[in-house]
């Protein structure tokens, strides 16, 4: 069910925004021609997709807490660390594959809608390979985020709560800070390294893409570790 | 066996289990009896490892339920049948346990059938009656065939039929030698379904033993005629006899045992007529064990009881 809202929200957001743009090209201004991006535009529908897929991550967990089965699922795998590595190992693996089938769907949607009349962009360029592979990348590192937060908060809505505040939230509470400080932290909000990985050229206020990969990776890390930690502490 | 040595498990400002220690043996059903809110429920989730106790331990065959490698196999457990994903079949529910546990699939039908719900293990558990719950939570303990079973208060939700039925089901896992662990709130509902009984009141340990044992060692009280009533009951006072009733038939006597006062009563010259100890019922001695350990007692349950 998740899968599907997210799939249908990748495919079908990037649809509806790769054929806005085809035909506002004509009124676009060459400044923003010259800056466009036909892959991260073509994969636009990742800003949505990225709250499916946290949800699914939280879910995999909060609902175990919710419905009570954690109890039972305790009771048949009491080493809590095995319980979440393998709920772990099937969460990256499903999301993983999914977005990466996806976001290219997504790209050859876009550049196929986009031909004739805008730019397009093809996969046989190393940094078009390395944007649209890095998009499903950021997908599933949002959705083990999601578990992270699924494991330390337990109760779905605070998780999700958190989750949207994390990328939507962050970035507005950022702009109210004196602009000295906006450039060094901006690059830090998590749907900032999004955009930078999932971007060709990222833009100089950002991470390259391979940096924002690490520092994403660390977060999600360290949410992970602090979440197992208290799946092992704490009473069921 | 089960082996549970010097527990304690404190919630906050709680002590849910105060330093219970006993054992479960195998080949008997074993009643835990306490009233609302003592830890039978407490006690149980830290056997399975769900909860950590604040001190001492609970052993399955030596060894903590958390190091056992397919759990399932050696414990079953129904603590709560509600706690099942809403959304799974009853089948899928028992076929990913299957799964975690190495347990062949065949199982699966064959628990859903000894539980007598193999014509609804397609439909989603989120729809279940509590009764259908507890059946489904019963199947999911056998799966393993395991050798060591808990069930916390495996009766609620059953309708009469499955109440006798799950009785029937505890002894004859007993009499395979199967250690069974059985917790109630209901002394009357232990008293016809176990052979040994651990009785808890506010988290400790107030007395163990079978069903005779307890109800002979608790203080029954002993109906007494003689040929001079009003000396007996004096002399019966003096050595720590309670008169309970002095009535025209006769004297009903507590605090002393029919052996006592007849010993009593034969010293001091007074014939006997008639010396009958009178049993006290299961739930009358369950009630006075616990009386001052009730966690949330309505007003004094104990003197309505002993009206009858
Ligand atoms: N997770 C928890 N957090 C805080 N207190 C708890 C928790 N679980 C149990 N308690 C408290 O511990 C005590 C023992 O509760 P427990 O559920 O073990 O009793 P019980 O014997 O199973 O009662 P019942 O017959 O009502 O099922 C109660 O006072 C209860 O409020
Ligand atoms: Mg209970």
């Amino acid at each position: 069910m998740g899968v599907l809202v997210f799939i249908v929200l990748t495919l079908g957001l990037g649809a509806l925004i790769t054929v806005a743009v085809r035909s506002h090209w004509h009124e676009t201004s060459p400044v923003n021609r010259l800056t466009f991006d036909p892959v991260s535009t073509s994969l636009a529908g990742t800003i949505f997709a990225q709250f499916a897929v946290g949800v699914i991550g939280v879910l995999l967990i909060s609902s175990e807490y919710s419905s009570g089965s954690i109890r039972t699922t305790l009771a048949a795998v009491p080493n809590r660390m095995r319980l979440a590595v393998s709920k772990l190992i099937v969460l990256t693996a499903s999301i993983f594959i999914i977005s990466e089938i996806v976001c290219f769907i997504a790209f050859s949607m876009g550049q196929a809608i986009f031909s004739g009349v805008v730019p397009t962009d093809s996969l046989s360029s190393g940094a078009v390979l390395r944007s649209v592979i890095f998009a499903g990348v950021y997908l599933t590192l949002l959705a083990v985020f999601g578990f992270a937060l699924g494991l330390i908060l337990r109760h779905s809505a605070a998780c999700i709560s958190v989750f949207t505040s994390l990328l939507l939230v962050l970035p507005i509470i950022v702009l109210f800070l004196p602009q000295s400080w906006q450039n060094t932290i901006t690059r830090y909000e998590p749907s900032a390294l999004g955009r930078a990985m999932m971007s060709t050229t990222p833009p100089a206020q950002l991470f390259a893409a391979w940096t924002a990969l690490v520092v994403l990776a660390i977060y999600v890390a360290v949410a992970l570790g602090v979440g197992i930690a208290l799946l092992q502490r704490r009473d069921a | 066996m089960l082996k549970i040595d010097h527990l304690s498990k404190r919630y906050k400002d709680t002590l849910a289990v105060d330093d219970l220690d006993f054992e479960v043996k195998p080949g008997v059903v074993t009643g835990f009896l306490g009233p609302n809110g003592s830890g039978k429920s407490t006690t149980m989730r830290v056997i399975l490892g769900l909860d950590h106790p604040t001190k001492g331990r609970a052993t399955i065959n030596g060894k903590k339920y958390a190091d056992i490698k397919s759990p399932l196999r050696e414990v079953g457990a129904l603590l709560d049948a509600k706690a099942v994903h809403p959304g799974r079949s009853a089948r899928n529910h028992l076929r990913a346990l299957a799964v975690s546990n190495k347990i062949a699939l065949s199982r699966v039908d064959e628990v859903l059938e000894f539980a007598g719900i193999a014509s609804v293990a397609h439909k989603k558990v989120g729809g279940f009656s509590l009764g259908m719950s507890q059946r489904l939570g019963i199947a999911g303990a056998l799966l393993g065939d395991p050798g060591v079973l808990l069930f916390d208060e495996p009766v609620n939700g059953l309708d009469p039929e499955g109440i006798r039925w799950i009785r029937d089901f505890f002894r004859s896992l007993a009499k395979e030698g199967r250690t069974v662990f059985v917790s109630s709130h209901l002394m009357s509902e232990m008293a016809v379904s176990a052979d040994q009984i651990i009785v808890i009141g506010r988290g400790r340990f107030i007395t163990q033993g079978s069903v005779d044992e307890l109800t002979t060692t608790a203080q029954g009280t002993v109906f007494v005629r003689s040929s001079d009533p009003s000396s007996l009951a004096a002399l019966l006072v003096r050595n720590d006899g309670v008169v309970l009733q002095n009535a025209e038939s006769g004297l009903t006597i507590g605090a002393l045992t029919s052996d006592q006062i007849g010993t009593l009563a034969h010293f001091a010259g007074i014939t006997i007529f008639e010396l009958t100890p009178q049993r006290a019922s299961l739930e009358d001695v369950f009630m006075n064990l616990t009386a001052e350990s009730v966690e949330y007692g309505s007003a004094s349950p104990e003197m309505m009881h002993r009206e009858h």
